[in-house]
């Protein structure tokens, strides 16, 4: 007797699955490929690695497997290409300014090197997808090629004396700064911080000093940076790469400042930090609304288990002089 | 066991050969090791830059003197009491991300002192891991390499 009733209810239990996977089907969020306006120009070895890591989802030539195209999993699928589409379009990227191209296709080997993409969830059902060491390689080599340095160029050095003979000959009273678009206020002592390290960029021609403040600087003394602590500001600043004849890289024209504040609960829907920017001898608030930081949320995502930051900070700010 | 073995099997399968960023950690490589009249970490920025032939960057700090004046006075007459660091490390590629270098191991640090007006500063050069202090017998290269210090001008930060 309870027997036959437990196989019944097995058989109710099969059938309503198998009925509720057949209805599933009837829930097909559109999934179209819009037509290729701007592919990416590269050459053939690198097209051949993109096409095969990364195609399937950032462009307009997604091609479903059969195993996709069933729901649940086509929810997923079509969710992810939706979002991986939004954040980087191999099909329409060159509808972008080429320094936009460059930083994009950076930020894709990066998230490569740092294994973020392509996404674990896709590789374990597209193994062919991985980018093998050696593939990375070739892609890294596109973008960096072995080059000559460069050469003083003119134009960089007059932007850079132009806007340093303004600034130091510049009244010391404060210049009237918007808070950035979420609301975060300016933070005008950030030159008075100790330096917590130096990036020479060759991917967007930057040199940049990063500073922290006090909370900042005790954490690293302490050891105490994966979390950071609550009240940790850093300031990356960022200046034009101006080459002299000698080969010195000085920091030229200044770019931007932008910030992470660590506070765990205020930006809690930014990963614990605030983000702000503020570009030009202008200090104008960088970003179109208050949802700009999501770029630097995403940008930030890989180093996730080192609390959003990529800098290895330097050590020894409160060691005594002499 | 038969648990044990499919655990195992789906974590060689997830966990193993993905890359990984480095965990996070000071940069120890580039921490200043060795005797300093002066800890330059400890002060404010000046500047800092790179050479592309000898593949290192250097970061000059100041005393609130030397700081101050650089911030606002273009020429290169610092005053007395002003002292100039200049930190130079060996670059290196940042395990983080290919697009950028850090510094990797200090090479040299050099201290310029401004004593009273009129007289020549004072010209300090430690190097090598611990930092050991040179010396020089060329007064030339020498007075070369403080003009050199000195002339640097304040990166701009509004």
């Amino acid at each position: 007797m309870s027997s036959r009733s437990s196989t019944r209810l097995l058989m109710f239990l099969v059938l309503a699955g198998f009925l509720g996977l057949v209805v599933m089907q009837c829930v097909r969020p559109p999934l179209e490929n819009p037509p290729v306006t701007a592919d990416l120009q590269a050459p053939p070895e690198v097209k051949r690695i993109l096409r095969n890591s990364c195609y399937g989802c950032h462009s307009n030539e997604t091609k479903l497997p059969w195993f996709d195209q069933v729901a649940p999993a086509y929810w997923l699928v079509t969710h992810d290409v939706k979002e991986a589409r939004r954040h980087l379009n191999f099909s329409e990227i060159g509808k972008l300014p080429a320094a936009q191209q460059k930083a994009a296709l950076y930020e894709a080997v990066n998230f490569v090197q740092l294994g973020e993409m392509p996404l674990h969830s896709y590789t374990l059902v597209h193994p062919d997808a991985k980018v093998s060491p050696e593939d990375l390689a070739v892609l890294k080599n596109y973008l960096h090629p072995p080059a000559p340095a460069p050469a003083p160029d003119d134009a960089v050095k007059t932007a850079a004396d132009t806007q340093y003979d303004k600034w130091i000959h510049a009244s010391s009273a404060a210049l009237t700064v918007q808070p950035a678009l979420n609301g975060i206020t300016y933070f005008p002592d950030y030159k008075n911080w100790k330096v917590i390290a130096t990036t020479d960029r060759f991917d967007n021609n930057t040199l940049r000093v990063i500073s922290g403040n006090d909370v900042a600087i005790r954490a690293i003394a302490e050891h105490h940076i994966n979390p950071w602590p609550d009240g940790t500001v850093f300031a990356k600043i960022a200046w034009a790469k101006q080459v002299e004849a000698n080969g010195d890289v000085r920091s030229g024209a200044f770019i931007q400042v932008e910030f992470m504040i660590k506070d765990s609960q205020k930006y809690a829907a930014t990963k614990g930090w605030g983000y702000a920017r503020w570009r030009g001898m202008d200090l104008k608030p960088y970003g179109k609304d208050a949802n700009f930081a999501n770029e630097c949320v995403s940008c930030h995502s890989p180093v996730r288990g080192n609390d959003y930051v990529y800098t290895f900070p330097l050590a020894g700010q409160l060691g005594g002089s002499r | 066991m038969k648990h044990l073995l499919l655990a195992a099997a789906l974590f060689a399968l997830i966990g193993c050969n993905t890359t990984k960023p480095e965990p996070a950690s000071i940069n120890q490589q580039a921490t200043l090791a060795g005797q300093l009249p002066y800890n330059p970490l400890a002060w404010r920025v000046v500047t800092s830059w790179t050479n592309q032939n000898s593949h290192t960057m250097s970061t000059l700090y100041g005393n609130d003197l030397a700081v101050e004046y650089a911030r606002t006075n273009a020429g290169h007459e610092y005053p007395a009491g002003a002292v100039l660091a200049l930190v130079t490390w060996q670059q290196r590629d940042d395990p983080h991300w290919f697009g950028a270098r850090i510094p990797g191991a200090p090479q040299t640090v050099e201290f310029v002192t401004i004593s009273s007006p009129g007289q020549s500063p004072a010209y300090e050069r430690y190097q090598g891991s611990p930092l050991i202090r040179t010396t020089t017998s060329d007064p030339t290269a020498t007075a070369q390499r403080v003009e050199y210090l000195l002339s640097q001008r304040a990166a701009v930060m509004p």
